[in-house]
């Protein structure tokens, strides 16, 4: 002791404080529980008062991390509110009715940008959208958690698990005491998964808010579904159908346009923009017609290629209206074939307003109703083309 | 029969090899300390903690519910772990047959450890691979109020917590593991991984330990079946009962500490 105040004159300044420190230090060593397992503890084991513990290490680290949080959020939202003034300053209006929109409209104007994903591009939010919130505290004061199954990490998504496991144990009790009773389980109140599909991944974790893996997700739907192919899952409709989406009704995507008459009474529909590559078209197709074609003033020969006029004709030929309908086109940008197919996919979306709902599904799953979203691909460096390599001779 | 090589390993090592490991020399060598902080109404309880079996656990244990729900039985000859010779009673038709007196008397020592750490308020982690039983021992961590892991065992959760829970987070008191291996696990050669971790984290673990797996990583094996569903339910209803019980204790030290 002599030595470690010579050592430590700062340290330990009196006898009696480091007197405690070596009591404390002996007694957290009989204070293990290797003794206390055996008849004879060779120790006597302490009686020493037990105190609920009010902030463990974690809570601390919690109350810290969270006052930390707190203070640098209202950093944000005080410079959100001045930059937000400055902008409002910049373009000469009302600081009091900027609103989020002016502000998006604001930066679009003074910072462009030419980066072609929106996310690299500048952009000014509320913080509150831009930070992620933190988890509350997981944890009481002395560090135990709330959740059964926190040391699991995902917490939320074993629970379900659990949840479902137990339901299955449950459903088999019941379904024995059926049989006990010589009552089997009724065949008609079977379930099915028609018409519905299960949770996806992203939407498990949306529920969850846990990231799950690729393997955890099979196993959650290899789960689910043994509960819903029991016989007796009919019991348990409504747990099951929280898992659950309905499938997205193909039919539902396909609304026909709006019908509109002209003075003299004939029907017909106007479809704007519609887009092919870079060429976009206005067409207007009347009902009853007698087959008279007009491409910006023009007929069927304002396109050279057969190709092109092939794909004019091809939803007309594909309904049988070709004679039966008058179409009105007015197209800009683009090349020849981008023309033709934003021509054609505005004729086949007018030409779903007059036709059967069959002949409608006929034409979706034929691919009329589907938005050509290819581009033209980029050329490469040490390319002729996109694909095409220069002339290439080993010698 | 291949009883021949248990029986003298049992005798030889008996309790005192059990002893030693519980026991050390080094602390039955300090003096007595007189604690200062002991309260006068600890004294008027009757519950006493310097009395080596303060929870009562020797009562609970008893051979013939163990045997009932057997927990002797071992895994095939071939299987066998050197290291688990000294727990065992014999051999019949090729199946290893566990000695159900040390069973017992391990346990009690597991029971009695358990209850001290839940006394103190300690956090207590159930875990289990085997997909057979994890429903029971989540419904017994559920139900005793402590926490079960009954899944795949990431590498890290204890070495590297506050990164995977993304926050300083407090660690298990204790961990106890229901099956040690299991064998559809390809990884560490289907020894729970728990058990290094916990050992490098100076976490005491309670582990049933079958004939197949090594008793040496573990603070307190448990010799005895570690895959029979009605061996793992006593398991648990055993362990549930004593941490209720230590609950029910502290609580009412608390609140009579409190007035």
């Amino acid at each position: 002791m002599m030595l470690m105040q010579r050592l430590f004159p700062n340290l330990v300044t009196n006898k009696l404080c480091s007197a405690k420190i070596l009591t404390n230090f002996v007694l957290r060593c009989t204070y293990g529980l290797n003794n206390v397992g055996s008849d004879d503890p060779g120790v006597e084991i302490p009686e020493k008062k037990i105190v609920e513990e009010k902030t463990s290490l974690a809570m601390r680290a919690y109350l810290q991390r969270a006052t930390q949080y707190n203070s640098f959020m209202d950093q944000q939202i005080h410079e959100y509110k001045i930059g937000k003034r400055h902008l409002a300053n910049m373009m000469g209006v009302d600081p009091e009715t900027f609103t989020q929109k002016d502000i998006d409209a604001a930066i679009g104007y003074l910072f462009p940008s030419g980066l072609y994903d929106p996310k690299a591009r500048p952009l000014m939010r509320p913080p509150s959208e831009v930070f992620p919130p933190k988890k509350d505290a997981e944890f009481d004061e002395s560090g135990r958690p709330f959740h059964v199954f926190f040391y699991t990490g995902k917490p939320n998504f074993y629970s379900i698990l659990h949840n479902i496991a137990t339901k299955l144990v449950e459903l088999n009790k019941f379904e024995d005491s059926l049989r006990k009773n010589n009552i089997l389980p009724d065949a008609d109140k079977k379930l099915t998964s028609f018409g519905s599909q299960w949770l996806s991944k992203e939407d498990l974790e949306k529920k969850t808010v846990e990231r799950l893996s690729d393997h955890e997700y099979k196993h959650f739907v290899v789960a689910i579904e043994r509960l819903l192919n029991h016989a007796c899952a009919y019991k348990l409709t409504e747990f099951i159908s929280e898992y659950q989406k309905p499938m997205i009704s193909t039919k539902s995507i396909v609304e026909s346009s709006p019908v509109l008459y002209t003075k003299d009474g004939r029907a017909y529909v106007t479809v704007k923009d519609c887009p092919r590559k870079d060429a976009r078209a206005d067409v207007t197709v009347y009902y009853p017609g007698t087959g008279k074609l007009s491409i910006n003033g023009k007929g069927i020969e304002f396109f050279d290629y057969i190709q092109a006029r092939e794909q004019i004709l091809f939803p007309l030929l594909f309904t049988d209206m070709i004679d039966k309908v008058d179409i009105e086109a007015t197209v800009s940008g683009g090349g020849v074939s981008g023309k033709a197919g934003a021509i054609r996919f505005g004729i086949s979306w007018c030409l779903c307003s007059f036709v059967d709902p069959e002949v409608v599904e006929r034409m979706r799953i034929a691919g009329l109703l589907q938005k050509d979203y290819r581009r033209r691909e980029r050329k490469k460096p040490g390319q002729a083309r996109a694909r095409r390599k220069f002339t290439w001779k080993k010698r | 029969m291949a009883t021949h090589y248990c029986r003298p390993i049992f005798n030889k090592n008996s309790f005192s090899h059990i002893q030693r490991i519980i026991c050390p020399s080094y602390l039955s060598t300090l003096p007595k300390l007189q604690i200062e902080d002991v309260q006068s109404s600890h004294e008027e309880t009757r519950f006493k903690l310097s009395n080596p079996d303060a929870f009562e656990v020797k009562n609970m244990v008893k051979i013939k519910s163990l045997f009932e729900a057997g927990v002797h039985f071992g895994h095939t000859e071939g299987t066998l772990d050197e290291r688990m010779k000294q727990y065992l009673y014999g051999n019949r038709l090729g199946h290893l047959i566990i000695d159900l007196n040390q069973t017992k008397k391990l346990l009690q020592q597991a029971l009695n450890v358990t209850a001290h750490i839940a006394y103190r308020g300690g956090v207590i982690l159930f875990l289990c691979q085997s997909p057979l039983n994890c429903l029971t021992v989540e419904n017994c961590a559920k139900e005793c109020g402590e926490f079960a892991h009954t899944r795949y065992w990431r590498d890290g959760m204890f070495t590297n917590s506050s990164r995977i829970f993304k926050a300083e987070t407090r660690l298990p008191d204790l961990c106890i593991v229901l099956n040690t291996l299991s064998s559809t696990s390809k990884n560490n050669s289907g020894q729970h991984g728990v058990l290094t971790d916990a050992a490098k984290m100076l976490i005491p673990t309670i582990a049933i330990v079958d004939t197949d797996a090594n008793p040496n990583i573990v603070t307190y094996p448990i010799p005895g079946n570690d895959d029979t569903p009605s061996a793992i339910s006593l398991y648990c209803d055993l362990f549930k009962n004593i941490i209720k019980k230590a609950k029910a204790i502290r609580k009412e030290i608390l609140n009579n500490n409190k007035i």
